[in-house]
Order: structure tokens, then sequence, then C-alpha cells
């Protein structure tokens, strides 16, 4: 017998997390507990890096699984695995606790401005390594591009995970994470020029 | 240095100073309480038949682990030299982690789920092509965080 490959092991993986859903979803309450023991910190880590604030990823950890006892039926394992949709759930969650509406402020940069004053005074000229300076330049950013950021660059999620989370186009994704990059690099001093990005299927 | 060469590694700094973060107990024990507490409400009906919850208790995963060890090594060499040993392997479990971590799992899950069939081509078994595409029925068995330990393939 052959080992299972990496991409197997996934598909495995996922169809017992559909299963587990699914019994969660007719009313077997404890099969919950296993998801959320696998889940659990990586929906916690897209909630703290998202919102820079560890009392709100783990009130949102308590939110997402909370829905997933409820609303397990609206997991539909046919368009994806199951921890995108949690990250999906937790991104909406992150969202409202952080004080965000729905629709995303238009003007990015006095946006992004305002916010970083706000947070940190000394943002523009403390030590650039630092990495809470990072995290607070990233809780800065307007939401659309700290999703892509986020899920992206600090969750390592796929350009078409990403996609399926934030609702949006593969491009949108793509251009979203250039825009993110090149506000972040301005927001930390850095020179913007080139905000390239890497390829990531 | 480059400005992007900077901010990837700021953000792979960042990335690494949470890559062992976890939500607190405090978390843990509300969705406890939540899994308690939905217990109690009622429910619709199961639609399938459910093993009960724990299934699969110490003592049977000592029997897994044994029927797992009486598994013919290689089995999908030549393909369906045998197909009634092919069944025959089907109905054991098959690790998909080593068997000592097995035997650790101690309270493990037992799961119904549908995999796809290409699973049972991947662990070298052989399968019809004409039903390549449809999914199989299998058994997972996992441990209590919902990790794969081992598989068994029910047609």
């Amino acid at each position: 017998m052959r080992p299972l490959s990496r991409a197997a092991l996934t598909v495995t993986q996922s169809a017992a997390d559909a299963a587990l859903a699914a019994r969660v979803a007719c009313g077997d309450c404890d099969a919950l507990d296993p998801l959320y023991r696998r889940h659990r910190n990586d929906v916690y880590r897209f909630a703290l890096l998202w919102s820079g604030a560890p009392a709100v990823a783990a009130d949102v950890v308590q939110d997402v699984f909370v829905h997933l006892l409820t609303h397990a039926d609206d997991f539909d394992p046919q368009r994806g695995a199951l921890l995108p949709w949690l990250i999906g759930i937790a991104r909406n969650f992150v969202r409202r606790r952080s004080g965000f509406p729905e629709s995303d402020p238009l003007d990015d940069e006095r946006w992004t401005q305002q916010r970083a004053d706000d947070a940190t005074p000394d943002v523009a000229i403390a030590v650039r390594q630092d990495v809470e300076q990072l995290r607070r330049a990233i809780a800065a950013l307007p939401p659309r591009y700290r999703d892509v950021l986020v899920l992206v660059e600090l969750a390592e999620r796929s350009y078409a995970e990403t996609a399926a989370i934030c609702g949006c186009e593969l491009n949108t994704v793509r251009s979203r994470l250039s825009r993110a990059r090149g506000l972040l690099a301005r927001s930390l001093g850095l020179h913007d020029s080139d905000t390239s990005v890497a390829t990531r299927g | 240095m480059h400005p992007d060469s900077r901010l990837d590694r700021q953000l792979a700094l960042l990335r690494r100073s949470v890559a062992e973060a976890a939500p607190p107990a405090t978390t843990d024990a509300a969705i406890a309480r939540a899994i308690a507490a939905a217990k109690g409400r009622p429910r619709r009906a199961s639609s399938r038949s459910w093993i009960a919850w724990p299934i699969a208790l110490a003592a049977s995963i000592a029997m897994i682990a044994f029927a797992i060890r009486q598994l013919p090594p290689q089995a999908g060499d030549a393909d369906a030299r045998d197909s009634a040993a092919s069944n025959a392997a089907r109905a054991k479990f098959m690790p998909l982690v080593p068997v000592a971590e097995i035997e650790r799992a101690g309270d493990a899950l037992l799961v119904p789920a549908r995999v796809p069939r290409s699973t049972i081509a991947e662990l070298g078994l052989p399968i019809d092509p004409a039903r390549a595409g449809d999914p199989v029925d299998a058994e997972l068995l996992l441990r209590r965080d919902g990790a794969l330990l081992a598989v068994r393939f029910l047609d």
C-alpha cells in the first residue's frame, strides 16, 4: 500500500470535515468538537491578524463555531472545503466586532492615514522592523485590502480560496493584494515603487 | 534593501509570531457550553444511521490496529491481480499515519463519509475506470481533533 499523496490526504480530510459538518446539521452536536479542535487555531489566527486584538479574535472564534453549530446546513462541500467557509464567516464577524460597515469606505488613502494616526501616532517614525508596528499598520488598512493581505500573505490561503472567501474575482484578489502591499509599504515608510506580489495558486 | 524584500521579511516575522497562537481556554469552555446547551434543544432527526459518539474506544483502536497489520503488502502492484483479495483489503482499515500514532490516539472517532474514488487508487488499490468519477462510501477513523488516522472503503 502506498501512502496517500498530500493532495489526496487533503481531499480525504475535507470529506471528513464535510461528514462531521453534516452530522452537526443533523443535530449531532458532539460532531462540532473535532471540527472545533481542528480549525480553531486557523480561525483564531485569521481574526487576530485581521483585528490585532486577541480579545476580539477569541470572540470571533466563539461566534464562528456557534454559527457552525446552528447553521451547519449552510455549508455546501461541493463549493469548497470547510476551513475557507469558516474563515469567510470569521471575516464577517471580525469586521462587525471591529466596527466596520459591510461596505468599504471609498477614500482609501485618507481612511488609511486617519486610522494609522488614530491608532498609533508614532507609526511613521518608529522602528520599521517591529512586528507590533506591522500589526498596527495592517490593522489600519481598509478592510477589503486587509482581507486579502491577511488571507494570502499571512494565513497562506490560495488566491482561489481568498476569492471565494471574499466573494470576488481572482483578478480582484491580485489587484487588492498589490494595493494592500503598496499601502502597507507606504504606511511603514518603505518606498512602494514596486508592489509586485508573488504568484500563488 | 528592496522595499518588497523588507516588507516580505516583516510579513514573515509577523507570520511566525502568530504561528503558535491559539484561542484562550475560556473560548474552549464557551464552545463546550454551547455544545452542551445545543444538546438540550430539540433538533431534526438524523437522515442516516450514525454510530454513536464516541464510537472507537481504546479497545477498538487496538482491534483496528490489529486489522491494519493484517493488510496484504503492496496490494496494488499488479493491477487487479486478485480482485477478491482487493475487496477484502478494502474492508479493513488502511492507516494514513504511522500505526503507532493510531494506537496513541486513544478515544478516536469513526465517521462515515464519501470520498473520491481516486483515493483508492492513491492507496495502490485497483479501481474500475468506468466508476473513477464516482465517490465511494468509506469510514474514516479520526483523532479527537478531527485529523485523519485511517480509512476503510465500503463498496
